[in-house]
């Protein structure tokens, strides 16, 4: 899965990995996200900005269909993947997450080994032959998160006695053993030190070689030391969606101004 | 005067402590009340409790005294006098002791923390007491009765004009059989129930199914132990055990085991439910992020991170099964059978323990004493249970918190 990729970002560098047009969200009656239309390219890390509340976590959470895990949650509009309807009747919500890996604002290890928690999707996709081949995508994955020095010697202990950071990581790294085209990150820093964070910011510059990164965040500083693209979300509206430099330095909407100046949110 | 009316009298002393405490206190703050070291309401508790305590322990030490016959029914009169007299001193040193800088707040508080001390100490002062009687007893049985013959003895045949043979083999045997299948009929039905309540069903099958399922719980087990009798046992023997020549009796093993297995079912759905419902969503988002489908995340992360828990639910299971009567009384029958049959009758240490003890017999015949041999074989046995399930369920807690 790695070589198509990597094949693939030869030809296509800056082509459109996810279309969303007219996407509206509710909980309930609550109008949650109203009338998102964003383009989001491949090998690309997008970042996505706005106050508490706003949606860019519900957008999140479309692209992998994980609203469907929420009894009261509706989304309608359209959402392209590869120009593929991924809320058409004949997608299945499972294969799609395949494509579209998540990482969540809390680290969440499986209480499994850490070499179990790496290896559980390529296991359930059966991406390996053999225990070989299992091996070393979990080094791999492990290498690509920067925590393979860490825990090469101690893969058989539980995922949950890591620390914060590390888990955060070990999450990545099981999220990326899947050899996912899409890779969500809700608020990935949010409960990690500045260390930590330092490591997992390098680490999602890595990934955009493979592929593209979406990722929800706090803080603007983050967005923009890693993000080429940007999209500010307020009140449920996408206000602006643009190039990272452009969003923080001329921003074309008075409220996105108001956002990165800290006068709102 | 009568106890009733002194407990009454101090009742109202102490109330009228509370108020008269509460005002004094607010009295002698003067204007600010914040210059208090505590707020007024400790004060007029302190009061309240100097009158209260001293008079309850005069009159509950009274009553002792009364019950063992050390004080006459007449001095009753004197000890609710002297309980009262104590209610107005210690109002009286309550007052007087209150001013903005006396510590009340520290002195209430002491005062609720050995309360809560002395209940706790209750329930553990009861146990050993339980443990201590049955010991004692126990004691009395193996000084009559040969030890080797009571723990490796393979018949139990009680006679009461000597010569008994009281092997606790046979018992053991019934019991741990008669658990055995009731786990083996409670544990899958309760398990799969709880994964479907709490992982697939809706919010409204849900507030449907789980108080249906925990009425079971409210039948008293006599009632499962009728329905034993009149319609799963002849049913067992009409349906299975005559037509392949099993036996014709219907007690038998399997219909205690299968309807205290019924009894047992919503106590191990409703304690799985919880358990599974306390594994962090995070850990199910985490999965389903992946792209499990909804099975492989139950099978291979809610459940493998809740089973402590639920091997605790099975094991506390396991200690009602073990300790269940009514339903192997009306179900198996009380014929001590050592048998791999399980349509034959068999019984259990708790159905003998109350045979051996019903009927007018002296207490001092092995025969009788054998019901305390009995209930402390079946006390330790329960008890290794609760620990090992104890153990178990807080190592799951460590994990999540």
């Amino acid at each position: 899965m790695y070589d198509t990729t990597r094949t693939e970002s030869a030809v296509s560098q800056q082509d459109i990995k996810i279309s969303a047009r007219n996407v509206q969200v509710y909980y309930g009656d609550k109008h949650a996200l109203k009338d998102v239309n964003v383009d989001i390219q491949d090998k690309t890390v997008t970042a996505f900005i706005g106050p508490s509340g706003c949606g860019k976590s519900t957008f999140l959470r479309c692209i992998n269909r994980m609203n469907d895990t929420i009894d009261i949650a509706s989304v309608k509009g359209e959402i392209r993947l590869d120009g593929e309807d991924i809320y058409d009747r004949r997608v299945d919500p499972v294969q799609l997450r395949a494509k579209v890996g998540m990482v969540f604002q809390k680290p969440n290890p499986f209480p499994k080994s850490i070499y179990d928690n790496v290896a559980y999707g390529p296991r359930i996709h059966g991406l390996s032959r053999n225990k070989a081949e299992l091996d070393e995508i979990v080094e791999k994955s492990l290498r690509g998160a920067a925590l393979w020095n860490e825990v090469k010697d101690r893969l058989a202990e539980p995922g949950t006695g890591l620390s914060g950071g590390q888990q955060q990581r070990l999450c990545i790294a099981r999220a990326v053993a899947t050899a996912p085209e899409v890779l969500l990150m809700d608020e990935p820093c949010s409960a990690l030190d500045p260390i930590a964070t330092g490591q997992v910011e390098e680490l999602i510059d890595q990934l955009r070689e493979q592929f593209s990164v979406v990722i929800v965040t706090h803080s603007m500083q983050q967005a923009a030391r890693v993000s080429q693209k940007t999209a500010f979300f307020h009140l449920g509206n996408l206000v602006e969606y643009g190039a990272t430099d452009d969003i923080f330095t001329k921003p074309q909407d008075s409220r996105t101004e108001a956002y990165i100046s800290g006068r709102i949110g | 005067m009568p106890l009733s009316w002194a407990l009454l009298a101090s009742l109202a002393l102490a109330a009228a402590g509370y108020m008269v405490g509460r005002s004094r206190a607010f009295a002698s703050a003067g204007a600010d009340s914040r210059t208090l070291h505590s707020r007024p309401t400790y004060h007029g508790m302190s009061v309240a409790l100097l009158a209260l305590i001293p008079a309850l322990v005069i009159m509950v030490l009274g009553a002792l005294a009364r019950m063992t016959g050390l004080l006459s029914a007449e001095a009753g009169g004197v000890v609710g006098l002297l309980a009262l007299g104590a209610a107005v001193i210690g109002l009286g040193i309550g007052v007087s002791r209150i001013n903005a800088g006396f510590m009340a707040r520290n002195a209430v508080e002491k005062i609720v923390l050995g309360f809560l001390i002395f209940c706790s100490t209750i329930a553990i002062a009861t146990t050993l007491g339980i443990i201590l009687s049955l010991v004692f007893e126990t004691g009395n049985f193996f000084s009559q009765y040969d030890w080797r013959a009571f723990f490796f003895g393979t018949e139990f045949v009680p006679r009461f004009e000597g010569n008994s043979r009281l092997g606790v083999l046979p018992l053991l045997w019934g019991t741990l059989y008669i658990s055995f299948i009731a786990l083996l009929v409670a544990v899958p039905i309760g398990l799969f129930g709880a994964i479907y309540l709490s992982e697939y069903a809706g919010p409204r099958t849900r507030s449907l199914a789980k108080p249906v399922i925990e009425v079971l719980a409210g039948i008293p087990t006599i009632v499962y132990g009728l329905f034993a009798l009149v319609t799963v046992g002849p049913m067992l023997r009409d349906a299975i055990a005559q037509p392949l020549g099993l036996g014709s009796s219907a007690s038998s093993v399997m219909t205690a085991g299968l309807v205290m297995g019924i009894m047992l079912i919503p106590f191990v759905s409703s304690l799985s439910d919880d358990i599974i419902n306390a594994v962090p969503q995070s850990l199910r988002d985490g999965a389903l992020g992946l792209g499990s489908t909804p099975s492989e995340t139950i099978k291979q992360v809610v459940l493998p991170a809740a089973l402590p828990g639920i091997v605790g639910a099975v094991l506390l299971a396991a200690s009602r099964a073990i300790g269940e009567t009514m339903i192997v009384v009306l179900g198996a029958g009380a014929a001590a059978t050592l048998s791999l049959n399980p349509f034959e009758a068999m019984t259990t240490i708790t159905v003998k323990i109350v045979s051996q003890l019903t009927g007018d017999n002296d207490f001092s015949s092995p025969e009788t004493l054998v019901a305390f041999a009995l209930g402390l074989t079946l006390f330790v046995i329960t008890l290794c249970l609760n620990i090992v399930a104890l153990i178990i369920v807080r190592k799951y807690r460590e994990q999540y918190e």
